[in-house]
């Protein structure tokens, strides 16, 4: 087939044509213009090409002349913007006109004029062409027709009718396109997440910053969801997406987790969304395309489930606790069939292991310093009367629990049998933290001026306490010597495991 | 009434040495052997792997930080009843092992038995 331009010269037709032409460069400076326009607006070829046109028709100096300048500059970006042809359909706009006496005025003039993109192979926009009527006259008409009493019919379909319309029209598409541009701005400044889809296919027609930043990547303008977002597959949303195309019914989701895999990212993002796809119909009725909305919902979703971790664990050690206060006093009744002793016993190891649990509770559960939960053993029994000797040294909360019973056994049994029992007796507790490849703490616990000892012809709830404590608790080690100058208790400990509680 | 479990081997798995402790007594008192109690997963598994002779277990749910289902899989396997102690009850546990025997803490001792009881298909009366 024979190409349109080797039958006639395209060129010449334009330069030929009665109808007004312009053509603008994207940055809205004159490329070219045929005769016609020339004459409309009373230039030069030269003083025209190359310049910005707004340079030289600036509208006037009047405040209407720069609102006209803006609907004309609104209408080259929405060109710009959409690649779609846009329509003025009466402007007013006073263009300079050199009077006989060589004075330049801004003669009152009215336009219509359409603006259509001119696109290269690769699809990107290059020309503008607009295409202008000069409609003053028309417009004179009607003024003349409305400030005459005698309206002909004829007038009014001529003239002012038709002007009318047009001048409606404009004043609507105006109105529509700054309604229009408040809505992309709102859409796009949402804090929600919202993109538009198009199709059966549900290929992105818009999207706005939130819904880039969640899916991770921001190159999915004219893409399908399954060629822009291939790292949601296997997880439902493209079976969602094509139901509601399919039924026109939305679909809500509620905290439904996501996970994307964003494009140079090393590992998969899981974010929870309530979310809605709402079905978009045209004038029939028939669905053309999904309406996404939603937000992120992660950091909900996780406190709520921190605060259900935090009710289990608290629940779990609250229950163990109570069963650890259980055995005590079980055990603690076993050797009292006194009444009133087995009560002294029972809360004197009760308030202990409460001290500890304060200490403990300073610290958010933390740990507790070695020294601080001796203390209440020697608060209890003087403290010129047991020794404490040691490093600063932080205890995780289970061994900080478990030493504390330990040492208020070993002090009640002291202050029973031991040195305690007699006004000069000592006890000397002594500490250090061995720096092996991992840290072990040994303690001493040396009884002196006592009465003699005696190994004891049984093992009672508070030695049995003692040697379990340490061994299945703390995993570690413990002597205890009766030699007859005093009773003495070696504790190799290892540090560093505390990381659980106890369970 | 304890007759049904005079001599019989129970392991006990159980970090809080004083709960443990309360276990053991527990279990002497009903002419039963408490094995154990050991405090850890592993040490759990050791002696299901190594112990010919058990004939139930007791198993705290968390212990020292592990949730202790492995061990209840390795007793499952080798036919031996076992008894979930938990603080949280039936509600605590997974779908897979709602309806196992459990007690919940703190316990009593009534509870253990008739738990060892039901576990064991021993006749309370």
């Amino acid at each position: 087939m024979q190409a349109l331009e080797q039958v006639i010269d395209l060129a010449a037709a334009f330069e030929a044509s009665t109808n007004p032409y312009m053509l603008l460069t994207p940055d809205l400076r004159y490329a070219g213009m045929n005769a016609a326009y020339l004459a409309e607006v009373g230039m030069a070829r030269e003083q025209l090409i190359g310049r910005p046109i707004f340079d030289i028709f600036d509208g006037g100096p009047t405040a209407a002349g720069a609102e006209n300048v803006r609907q004309l500059r609104a209408s080259f970006q929405k060109v710009l913007t959409t690649g779609e042809r846009d329509h003025l359909a009466l402007i007013h706009y006073a263009i300079p006109v050199t009077g006989p006496d060589g004075v330049v005025r801004h003669e009152d003039r009215y336009w219509s004029a359409s603006h259509t993109p001119l696109h290269d192979v690769e699809g990107r926009i290059v020309l503008i062409l607009q295409h202008t009527s000069d409609i003053t006259e028309l417009e004179r008409l009607r003024r003349a027709r409305d400030d005459s009493s005698t309206v002909s019919a004829l007038d009014m379909l001529l003239g002012g009718g038709v002007m009318n319309r047009a001048r409606a029209v404009q004043e609507d598409n105006r109105r529509l396109e700054t309604e229009r541009n408040r809505l992309v701005e709102m859409f796009m400044q949402a804090p929600g997440f919202v993109a538009i889809l198009s199709g059966p296919d549900h290929v992105f027609q818009m999207y706005n910053d939130a819904y880039a930043r969640i899916v991770g990547r921001d190159d999915i303008a004219g893409k399908s969801i399954r060629d822009a977002l291939p790292d949601l597959a296997g997880q439902g949303f493209y079976e969602r997406l094509n139901s509601v195309f399919e039924t026109g019914e939305p679909y809500e989701g509620k905290g439904v987790a996501v996970t994307f895999r964003p494009e140079g990212a090393d590992r998969e993002l899981t974010r929870n969304v309530d979310f809605i796809y709402q079905p978009v119909r045209n004038h029939h009725g028939t669905v053309v395309g999904i309406f996404v909305q939603g937000h992120d919902v992660t950091d909900t979703v996780l406190a709520a489930q921190r605060q259900r971790l935090m009710i289990d664990e608290l629940n779990h050690r609250v229950k163990n606790t109570l069963a650890t206060i259980q055995s005590i006093a079980i055990q603690t009744a076993r050797s009292h069939e006194d009444p009133r002793t087995f009560a002294e016993s029972f809360q004197a190891r009760l308030l202990s292991l409460s001290h500890t649990h304060d200490l403990l509770t300073r610290s958010h559960w933390e740990g507790a310093d070695l020294r601080d939960v001796l203390e209440h053993e020697t608060a209890a029994h003087g403290t010129t009367r047991i020794v404490l000797n040691g490093p600063p040294l932080a205890l995780g909360p289970a061994a900080a629990l478990s030493l504390g019973m330990i040492f208020h056994e070993l002090a009640t049994n002291a202050a029973k049998y031991g040195a305690l029992s007699d006004p000069d007796g000592r006890v000397f507790v002594d500490w250090t933290v061995a720096n092996q490849t991992s840290r072990i703490l040994g303690v001493v616990w040396r009884e002196a001026g006592g009465p003699p000892v005696s190994s004891p012809t049984r093992k009672g709830f508070g030695s049995r306490l003692i040697e379990r404590n340490v061994r299945h608790d703390l995993a570690g080690d413990v002597k205890l010597g009766y030699a007859s100058d005093g009773f003495i208790a070696e504790f190799l400990i290892p540090l560093d495991r505390d990381t659980q509680q106890h369970g | 009434m304890a007759e049904g479990l005079t001599g019989r081997r129970i392991l006990v798995v159980e970090d809080e040495s004083l709960v443990a402790m309360l276990l053991e007594t527990i279990l002497e008192d009903m002419g039963a052997i408490p094995v154990g109690a050991v405090a850890t997963v592993d040490e759990a598994l050791d002696v299901v792997a190594s112990d010919p002779l058990l004939d139930a277990a007791l198993l705290d749910v968390n212990v020292a930080g592990r949730e202790v289902f492995p061990v209840a899989e390795a007793l499952k396997a080798k036919g031996i009843p076992f008894v979930f102690s938990t603080g949280y009850g039936q509600g605590g546990l997974p779908d897979h092992w709602r309806g196992q025997s459990t007690i919940q803490k703190p316990f009593t001792e009534d509870a253990v038995k008739a738990a060892l009881f039901k576990a064991l298909g021993v006749a309370l009366v």
